[in-house]
C-alpha cells in the first residue's frame, strides 16, 4: 500500500524529502504541486500519435485513505475517466468528490454497478468486504480490479478467483501492483537468470512508525473503520503490507513456499487492539531458500525494502528504485561502469533503472518515482486500463466477426493469445495464491508456530 | 390428422428449402489468420489478426461443381476491426491504430465484384486457383484491388487464401515516424498482406 495521500504515508516522504537536501522539484512535491517535467517534443520529420489505449470508464467501490490514493492516482492517466464513486460513509464520499469532480456518487455499490456508463470497477473496500462486492461487479458484466489481500479468509480468496475463471469475457487483475512494476520487471531477469550469482536469500520489510488506528466521530464508526485492529478481521501486518513483497518473492523465485514460521507480539500500541504491531515470518522454499519478512508499526529504521542476496551481487529494492552492490570478486558486467552510482555506508550501489535510455532520451527527466509520482499503483492502474480495454476489444469483436460460429472454446484461445499483448499484471490466480500465502503467515505468527504448506493450497482454483 | 399434419410441415419445408437452394453460404468462423509484414529503416514489424469476420456466398450449382471460368453469384464482404491486429507490444498497437485513423475508421472491409476459376480441381479436397477483383477500404480510402487467390474446401468449411502487396500512402496514411525514434525510425510505405480466411457452411451445424 503505497498510500502517498494517507497523511502518514505523507508525512514519511516529507520527512526523507527532507533528509536528502531536497531539490526544487522535491520542494513542490513537498508543497504538494505537480511536479513538472519536461514535454516530449516531437523532433522534425516524426509522426505524432497517441501511445496510450482507449478510454475505459471507471468506478471506485471503497474510498478510504487507499480508495483516495487510487482515485489521485487515476487522475493523471489521459485514458482512465472516473464515472462513479462509491462510499456508504457520507464524509469519504465528499472528500472523494474532489478528486473525481465528475463522478456520480453512490453511497450503495449497487446503484454503482447499475450505472451504465461504468466499464470497469476498482474495490478498495476492507480486505473483509471484498468478496460479495466482487461477485456482484461481475455479475454486473464489469471488468474488475480488487486490491490485495483479496480476502480475510482463503475460501473467500478461493471464491473470488473462481468468479473470476468463469467470466472469461471480463478482465480481472488482482491489486499485487508491483506485479506491473517496470522497476521489479526489470529487477526480475537479475534474479532469475543467475545474474547476481548463486541465490542466498532474500529480507522483506515492511516497517513504519504508525499506529494503523484511524480516526473516527464515534464508536460505530471506530469499529466500521479500525478492522484492520480486529484479530478476526484483520489479515496483520502480513497480510496488509507483507504480502506485496512476499509476492515479489515468490514471483522472482518462481517457487511458493512450503511451510512459514511466524513470530509476533504487540509491543507499543497497546490501544485495546489484539493484533501484533511487531511481526516476523521466515518462508521455507522447496529449493532449500527462504525469504523473511519483517513488519513493525512502532519503527520506521530502513522502512519498506526487499533485498536479495547473491554471490556476486546483492540487489536492494527501496523505494520504488533499485541497486546493486557488487562483491569484489564478481566479474565485470560491462555496463555497470557508465550506470549511475549511489553512495551509502561504506557501499557503493550501482542503480538498476528501467527504461534508463529512454528517460535521458527524453530530456532526462527526473527518475524519482516519489517525486513524479510514477508509483507501482499508477503502473498497476495504467496496465488494468491498458487490458481492460484489450480484453473488451478482443470480446467484443470475436463476437461481431464469427456471429454464431462463435464458441467458447475458440474464444478463449483468441483470449489466450491477446496474453502475449496485455501488458504483465498479477492475474486472479496470483492474486489467490498470495492472499492464501499472506493469511497462513498471518495465522504461523498469531500462534507464534510453523506451519507446513501443502502445494494443494497454490492449486489452480 | 397428426399426419396430414406433419406432411404439411415437411412440404412447407422442402419448399422453403428449395427457394434458398440457388445460394451456397459461408460465414465466417475462428481459426482466421491475417497478417501484414511491413518494413522500417531499423527492423522489420509484423501485426496480425485472428478476426476476419464476413461471408463468402456462390451459387448452389457452382458449389457443388465447380467449373472453370466466372463464378456465377459470388459474393464476399469481409471486414477486419483495426484495433484486432496485434504486434504483441500494446503501444505500438496504439500508434498503428491511431495511424489508421482507427477511432473514425474502425474497420478494413473488402468487397468482391468478380471471382473467376481458372481450372477445375480433379478432387473435391484440391485447392481452387481463382483470380478475384474487387475492392479493399483501408482509414476511409477505397482502392480497387486485383489478386489470386486459392479456396480449398474442407468438409464444410472453405480456406481462403490469398495474398497481397499495400501502399500506406495509396489509403492516405503517412508510413509513422515514432517521435522515440526522434523521426529517423521509418516505416516503409509498402505492407504485404498474407491471409487464411475460414468460413462456414451457413446451414451447416
Amino acid at each position: 500500500m503505497n498510500t502517498t495521500s494517507d497523511p502518514e504515508a505523507q508525512s514519511d516522504l516529507n520527512r526523507r524529502a527532507f533528509l536528502k537536501g531536497g531539490s526544487v522539484a522535491t520542494l513542490m512535491a513537498m508543497m504538494g504541486g505537480v511536479p513538472l517535467i519536461a514535454q516530449e517534443k516531437t523532433p522534425e520529420g516524426a509522426t505524432k500519435y497517441k501511445t496510450s489505449s482507449p478510454p475505459v470508464n471507471c468506478g471506485v467501490i471503497g474510498l478510504g485513505y487507499h480508495g483516495r490514493d487510487i482515485l489521485a492516482t487515476l487522475a493523471r492517466l489521459p485514458n482512465a475517466p472516473v464515472v462513479a464513486i462509491c462510499d456508504k460513509y457520507p464524509a469519504f464520499l465528499n472528500r472523494s468528490k474532489e478528486l473525481a469532480p465528475k463522478a456520480a456518487a453512490y453511497a450503495d455499490y449497487k446503484e454503482l454497478l447499475a450505472d451504465k456508463n461504468v466499464k470497469a470497477v476498482i474495490i478498495a473496500t476492507p480486505t473483509h468486504q471484498h468478496k460479495q462486492v466482487v461477485l456482484d461487479v461481475l455479475a454486473a458484466g464489469k471488468h474488475v480490479y480488487c486490491e490485495a489481500p483479496l480476502a480475510h479468509s482463503i475460501d473467500d480468496a478461493k471464491a473470488i478467483a473462481q468468479a473470476a475463471k468463469v467470466n472469461p469475457k471480463l478482465y480481472f487483475q488482482a491489486g499485487l501492483q508491483d506485479r506491473a512494476d517496470p522497476q521489479r520487471l526489470f529487477v526480475l531477469p537479475f534474479v532469475r537468470s543467475g545474474g547476481i550469482g548463486t541465490f542466498g536469500d532474500a529480507r522483506m520489510q515492511s516497517c513504519k512508525k504508525q499506529s494503523w488506528r484511524r480516526a473516527s466521530p464515534n464508536p460505530e464508526r471506530e469499529k466500521e473503520i479500525n478492522w484492520r485492529l480486529v484479530k478476526n478481521l484483520s489479515t496483520g501486518l502480513v497480510g496488509e503490507l507483507g504480502i506485496h513483497s512476499v509476492d515479489v518473492a515468490c514471483w522472482f523465485l518462481n517457487e511458493r513456499p512450503k511451510a512459514v514460521t511466524g513470530f509476533g507480539a504487540l509491543r507499543h500500541w497497546k490501544d485495546g487492539r489484539d493484533v501484533p504491531d511487531s511481526v516476523r515470518a521466515v518462508f521455507e522454499f522447496p529449493s532449500g531458500v527462504t525469504v523473511t519478512f519483517d513488519g513493525s508499526l512502532l519503527s520506521s529504521f530502513d522502512t519498506s525494502l526487499e533485498v536479495y542476496t547473491g554471490s556476486d551481487a546483492t540487489i536492494l529494492v527501496r523505494d520504488f528504485k533499485a541497486w546493486m552492490f557488487k562483491e569484489a570478486d564478481a566479474p565485470l558486467l560491462g555496463w555497470e561502469v557508465y550506470a549511475r552510482k549511489d553512495e551509502f555506508y561504506k557501499q557503493e550501489g550501482i542503480a538498476l533503472v528501467a527504461n534508463a535510455s529512454k528517460a535521458s532520451a527524453q530530456g532526462g527527466a527526473t527518475d524519482d518515482p516519489a517525486v513524479t509520482g510514477f508509483t507501482p499503483l499508477y503502473y498497476a492502474l495504467e496496465t488494468f486500463v491498458t487490458n481492460t480495454d484489450l480484453h473488451h476489444a478482443a470480446v467484443e469483436d470475436f463476437a461481431a466477426s464469427f456471429g454464431a460460429n462463435a464458441d467458447a472454446a475458440a474464444l478463449n484461445d483468441y483470449l489466450k493469445d491477446l496474453q502475449k499483448t496485455k501488458k504483465h499484471a498479477a492475474t486472479a490466480q496470483d492474486g489467490y495464491e498470495a492472499t492464501a500465502l499472506a493469511l497462513k503467515a498471518n495465522e504461523a505468527i498469531l500462534a507464534g508456530k510453523k506451519i507446513e504448506l501443502g502445494k494443494e493450497l497454490f492449486a489452480p482454483v | 390428422m397428426k399426419l396430414r399434419r406433419s406432411l404439411f410441415f415437411l412440404t412447407l419445408t422442402l419448399a422453403a428449402a428449395s427457394a434458398f437452394a440457388q445460394t451456397a453460404k459461408y460465414s465466417a468462423a475462428p481459426g482466421s489468420k491475417l497478417k501484414m509484414d511491413g518494413t522500417s529503416t531499423v527492423h522489420d514489424w509484423t501485426v496480425e489478426s485472428a478476426l476476419i469476420g464476413g461471408t463468402l456466398e456462390w451459387d448452389a450449382a457452382f458449389d457443388a461443381a465447380p467449373k472453370p471460368g466466372k463464378a456465377a453469384g459470388a459474393k464476399v464482404a469481409s471486414v477486419i476491426p483495426v484495433r484486432s491486429l496485434k504486434s504483441g507490444k500494446s503501444s505500438m498497437d496504439a500508434v498503428m491504430q491511431d495511424a489508421m485513423g482507427a477511432e473514425k475508421n474502425p474497420k478494413i472491409s473488402y468487397q468482391l465484384t468478380e471471382l473467376t476459376l481458372k481450372e477445375a480441381p480433379k478432387a473435391a479436397g484440391d485447392a481452387m486457383q481463382f483470380e478475384s477483383k474487387g475492392d479493399i477500404t483501408v482509414a476511409g480510402v477505397t482502392k480497387p484491388l486485383a489478386m489470386p487467390v486459392t479456396i480449398t474446401r474442407d468438409g464444410d468449411k472453405l480456406k481462403i487464401h490469398g495474398a497481397t502487396t499495400l501502399k500506406m500512402t495509396d489509403h492516405g496514411i503517412t508510413p509513422p515516424a515514432p517521435a522515440l525514434g526522434l523521426g529517423l525510425i521509418k516505416t516503409g510505405d509498402e505492407v504485404k498482406i498474407t491471409f487464411d480466411w475460414v468460413t462456414k457452411k451457413a446451414d451447416a451445424k
